[in-house]
């Protein structure tokens, strides 16, 4: 398989505009000849099923929960990026590719992310037209405030609602769309296998989660929109249903993986406060723009922390990186919380948390301008830790947020499969090595909205696609390897539990291939993740039945998923041996003990290819060529 | 005349007729009690009052056709929301518990209304559909509430009367999308007086009338 | 250390939507305080699991209070009795050593039970289909600047359009209506000026819908706002009241 990741050529700041003008059309009258199946309605998916209805095409909509609404976009806190420059602090379509490229330490392709940051203002007009009651000031224009990795205030927000506020216009686009009966929407489905007929992706399989019957739906292109896959950490930021089946099932068939080792670390979460936890909660990034982070100077300081003198507090960012202090990126907050615990001084009951501390911002400002900035983010804390941030520091710990790896693409947003479309997180192009605060709203609704509309319209324009129906043998073929997957798992009736086995997968993940990874443990990783994986398939205990409405049938599932594709990720962690954004490999780092690239070897997507059970994955590459930006040396002080 | 129909008949609509007749029936009490005060300046000044309204002739059959027709809306429209309520949840709650939202006044409205219905077919046979040939109708009032049994019914009904109005007042007002918050509280506070008065106002009459006088 | 605490459970277990379900009752022993009450039930469930039994099937998913997918009612209130609170919020800290929780699915006819607590709501997807919108097409729109929109305006469209669709407002009413629900869509919309255009036929159509897919009246009982997760005020519903009559007896929309 050869990847070409079809960039146009020319000069970076025209290559979209020409390209469009190239890309073949679908004339409006010939749009609704062709069948578009989308799957998940998060940012990427509902944007995309809402706009390619709104231009002709027929389109049938997937996703896991009781209503489009739920995906996990909706969490979303902090805010979305894009270079309006309503500040007038100098931000441009420029300064915002290069923030991205370089938070994403080099990583990224230039092409992607120079378009990401031109589509970036019409999502932010798209989205107030779509009536989302974005912040805005006291004349009545939109508000903008910081986030990590910048140095101009570009975020747009609506409270620590934006995610949520998104998802829903997004989500009433696409009911406007089922309403005029473009779209047809089927809830309740979890896509476990894709068709691929003569090298095109055709269709899909799923399964009805309520009747468990297992459906086939065929289709002239498929658009995959499922999300990330961090819950392979078991504790992650993602909701209980995010997961890697219907992406992995994708591999399977073919599409290559890319860099699935690239997967962020948030800093600022509430820590783990028991065995029994089932998720982390993320304190928005954007309560770095105001709360300072901090751990006493001595290790094992005890003391409460309102107790400990300013003189024995070590404000580390502040201190290390002086010109971008509490709004380093995600990475490198992260990694120094963890430095700092690992020193000894970290605080809290288990010692891995540091303090995100509000004290001096309540003085400057006043307690009614952070509660109007941050209440509800406040009062989400109150309710889980049962401590009032406004008085006491809160306390936090970087969690599994985010991946940047995904499914490879092209120029696109088409995967290695002809025909077969992946959008928003599910996809690697954007982010590099590390995505910054902020972005992943803006590439969601970028690639729904203003993206996969042209591409897929010149895809369709320039295949001759077979006629196919739901009954062709591919079908039959993945309806029984789907059904007898399920029996399989029905029928194992060991002693564990899925959970059981999805809480240890997550601890081998994070104790081996977490935010500081090393050879030895990656390969150690590797060995216990193949024996989990083996044991699941003996001893693991699906109650129920595959007739009816199981959700340990369906988490079992994607556990399973989870167990070979936790091995996919650490092969590309072993394979890049540098360090670089969210892949810190601890024998390669400065003296500083930051991360330390290698552009010479590295600088490329990896790109790994299903090779069939039990076998060594094949690795693609595709150089990552920089002519606009120079590669240098990532520095926040 | 498709739209009356049917922006009436939706759910919006029968509240918008809830609220109206019953605002209508606020309006209603608040001159029949001012009428029945005369009675604390005795006899004369009830009887004349009576006759003062009584002269008003075609006026006040008017006025009582209206009565009638907006009892009757509020009547058949309160019997169907009840039962479309009632239908809205088939299976009810094994644990019913409120979160301070419902008063005694929300809580039992179509209960108090049925009560105030039935009150009122008496309180017409009582005093509207009797024979007034040769008597006054201080005589009549007097002669009814000096049965133990009709001022307890009386009095009875006030209380329910006040109950319902409790949160029909207020109720009104925010059917027809008059809640502001800076008004609400004084509204609300507004329905709880003004329902105090129809209690004590109305409610001391019979006390009054039989044993003070 | 962590307080733990033992409770006795009464679930509501219903096989299909068809069956006949009953409270069955559970020991939930060694609860610590510090677990939400999702993780609660997952541990009554890793517990069924392991002795053979079905586990109780519920809804849930981001598991931080905004997805609007978990919800059951406990103790006869909707996501439990801790004010502005969704139940993947609710900490067990709140209940005492020996406490009894029931815990029974919505109810509402617009709300058919699946299986044990899990129910469908697409009847609010619906509500939503028949102009819970804007007409914008992608690509339509002007620069988000070119209209300011006072931040008084912003700010009351934004506690609307807070409403997480969990439907624990039609669990709450006592005549299991929609109303809160429907008026923070419309409310949001109706305050804004790109929602104008739209405004009378978006509050006569969603409307109707919610009429004909059984949810009840309203009556001004304000459970629903008690018991709203998100706090959604009923002086949206005054606002929705509002636009219905402009609508009804002002517009052309019959």
């Amino acid at each position: 398989m050869q990847l070409d990741a079809k960039i146009p050529g020319g000069p970076l700041a025209g290559k979209w505009d020409r390209y469009r003008f190239e890309l073949k059309l679908v004339s409006p009258a010939n749009k609704r000849k062709f069948k578009i199946i989308v799957v998940g309605t998060g940012l990427a998916g509902g944007s995309a099923s809402a706009s390619l209805a709104e231009l002709g095409y027929n389109v049938k909509t997937f996703c896991i929960q009781d209503s489009p609404r739920r995906a996990h976009s909706i969490a979303a806190q902090g805010g979305i990026n894009a270079a309006k420059n309503y500040t007038n602090e100098g931000d441009s379509i420029w300064r915002l590719f290069y923030d991205t490229v370089k938070g994403g330490d080099f990583r990224a392709r230039e092409a992607n992310v120079y378009r990401l940051a031109q589509v970036s203002n019409n999502i932010i007009d798209q989205c107030v037209a779509q009536g989302i009651p974005f912040a805005r000031d006291y004349g009545g224009l939109l508000a903008n405030r910081s986030f990590g990795g910048s140095q101009v205030q570009r975020t747009f927000y609506a409270r620590g609602q934006t995610g949520q506020q998104l998802l829903l216009g997004a989500y009433s686009a696409l009911m406007r769309q089922v309403g005029a009966g473009k779209v047809e929407m089927f809830p309740r489905r979890e896509m476990l296998d894709i068709v691929v007929i003569n090298g095109q992706a055709r269709g899909i399989v799923v399964r009805n989660l309520i009747t468990g019957k297992i459906e086939t739906h065929a289709s002239d292109a498929v658009v995959l929109c499922t999300g990330g896959y961090g819950n392979v950490f078991f504790l992650s930021t993602n909701a209980m249903s995010s997961n890697v089946t219907a992406a992995f099932r994708a591999y399977k068939k073919g599409a290559c993986f890319a860099n699935p080792c690239f997967t962020q670390i948030h800093p600022t979460c509430i820590p783990v406060h028991g065995s029994y936890q089932s998720k982390l909660t993320l304190m928005s990034e954007s309560l770095r723009n105001d709360g300072r982070v901090w751990v006493p100077k001595n290790p094992g300081d005890k003391r409460f922390p309102r107790q400990i003198p300013e003189s024995e507090r070590d404000y580390y960012l502040e201190n290390k990186y002086p010109s971008f202090g509490n709004l380093v990126p995600r990475d490198v907050a992260s990694r120094n919380s963890k430095e700092q615990c690992d020193m000894g001084k970290g605080v809290g009951e288990t010692g891995l948390a540091v303090y995100l501390d509000f004290e001096d911002a309540i003085k400057r400002h006043g307690r009614d301008v952070i509660e109007k900035k941050y209440g509800n983010l406040f009062q989400m804390y109150e309710k889980i830790t049962a401590q009032n941030p406004y008085e006491t520091p809160m306390m936090i710990y970087p969690a599994v947020h985010y991946a940047m790896g995904g499914l490879w693409v092209d120029y696109n947003l088409m995967s290695s499969i002809d025909g077969l479309f992946v959008l928003g997180e599910a996809n690697f192009s954007d982010h590099g090595a590390n995505r910054l605060g902020a972005s992943a709203l803006m590439q969601g609704l970028a690639d729904g909205y203003f993206v996969l509309p042209y591409t897929i319209g010149g895809y369709l324009a320039g295949t001759s696609l077979e006629k196919i129906t739901a009954g062709h043998p591919a079908f039959r073929e993945s309806v029984e390897i789907v059904n007898n997957s399920i029996e399989k798992l029905l029928s194992i009736n060991g002693k564990r539990t899925v959970d059981d086995f999805h809480r240890q997968l997550g601890h081998i993940m994070w104790d081996y291939c977490g935010m500081s990874r090393n050879d030895e443990g990656l390969k150690k990783g590797r060995k216990l993740i193949q024996q989990l994986g083996e044991e699941f398939w003996e001893n693991v205990l699906v109650p129920g039945s595959d007739k009816d409405f199981n959700q340990s049938l369906e988490r079992a599932g994607r556990v399973a998923d989870f167990l070979e594709f936790a091995e996919l990720l650490i092969i590309d962690a072993l394979a890049r041996k540098e360090s670089c954004g969210a892949h810190f490999n601890e024998a390669y780092q400065t003296k500083e003990n930051e991360a330390m690239r290698d552009d010479k070897n590295f600088c490329h997507v990896s790109a790994w290819e299903f090779a069939g059970k039990n076998k060594e994955p094949v690795f693609h590459k595709e150089e990552l060529k920089f002519e606009n930006v120079e590669l240098s040396q990532r520095s926040y002080k | 005349m498709n739209w009356l129909a049917g922006t009436l008949g939706s759910s919006i609509g029968k509240k918008l007729m809830m609220a109206l007749t019953g605002l209508g029936f606020c309006g209603f009490l608040a001159g029949h009690l001012a009428g029945n005060l005369t009675i604390y300046w005795g006899k004369n000044a009830f009887n004349s009052y009576a006759e003062h309204l009584h002269s008003l002739g075609p006026l006040i059959t008017l006025a009582e056709l209206g009565l009638l027709f907006f009892a009757l809306i509020h009547i058949l429209t309160g019997t169907t929301l009840f039962y479309q309520n009632l239908k809205a949840r088939p299976f009810r709650y094994s644990v019913n518990k409120n979160a301070g939202g419902r008063t005694i006044g929300s809580r039992t409205m179509p209960y108090t209304g049925f009560i105030l219905l039935s009150f009122i077919v008496l309180h017409l046979i009582n005093f509207h559909f009797v024979d007034k040939t040769g008597t006054t109708i201080y005589q009549i009032v007097h002669g009814a509430f000096a049965n133990p049994g009709y001022v307890a019914i009386y009095v009875f009904a006030m209380i329910v009367a006040a109950i319902h109005i409790s949160h029909g007042f207020w109720s009104v007002f925010q059917t027809l999308g008059a809640n502001h918050v800076k008004y609400m509280p004084f509204i609300k506070g507004v329905s709880i007086v003004f329902s105090l008065i129809v209690a004590l106002g109305f409610g001391f009459l019979p006390v009054y009338l039989a044993y003070m006088v | 250390m962590t307080k733990t605490i033992n409770l006795t459970l009464k679930i509501w277990r219903q096989k299909g939507p068809e069956a006949k379900g009953k409270l069955e009752t559970y020991k939930a022993n060694d609860i610590p305080t510090d677990m939400s009450f999702l993780e609660m039930i997952d541990v009554v469930n890793e517990k069924l699991t392991l002795e053979g039994k079905e586990p109780v099937a519920f809804d849930h998913d981001c598991r931080e209070g905004i997805c609007g997918m978990c919800g059951t009612v406990v103790n006869g209130r909707p996501h439990g009795s801790e004010k502005g609170t969704t139940l993947c919020q609710l900490h067990m800290r709140h209940f005492s050593d020996n406490d009894t929780i029931v815990i029974e699915p919505w109810r509402s006819r617009a709300f058919p039970i699946i299986k044990d607590l899990v129910v469908d709501r697409s009847a609010l997807d619906k509500i939503i289909q028949a102009g819970g919108f804007i007409s914008v097409n992608t690509g339509n729109a002007q620069d988000a600047n070119a209209i300011p929109i006072p931040q008084e305006t912003a700010e009351l469209a934004m506690d609307a359009a807070a409403c997480i669709g969990c439907g624990a407002c039609v669990a709450a009413c006592p005549n299991a209506s929609a109303m809160l629900f429907l008026s923070a869509k419309v409310s949001q919309l109706a305050l804004l000026p790109q929602g104008k255009p739209e405004a009378a036929r978006r509050a006569v159509s969603m409307v109707r819908e919610m009429d004909r897919l059984g949810f009840g009246n309203c009556s001004n009982e304000t459970e629903c706002e008690a018991e709203c997760p998100k706090e959604i005020s009923i002086t949206n519903i005054a606002r929705l009241n509002r636009e219905f009559y402009k609508a009804g007896f002002f517009s052309s929309e019959k």
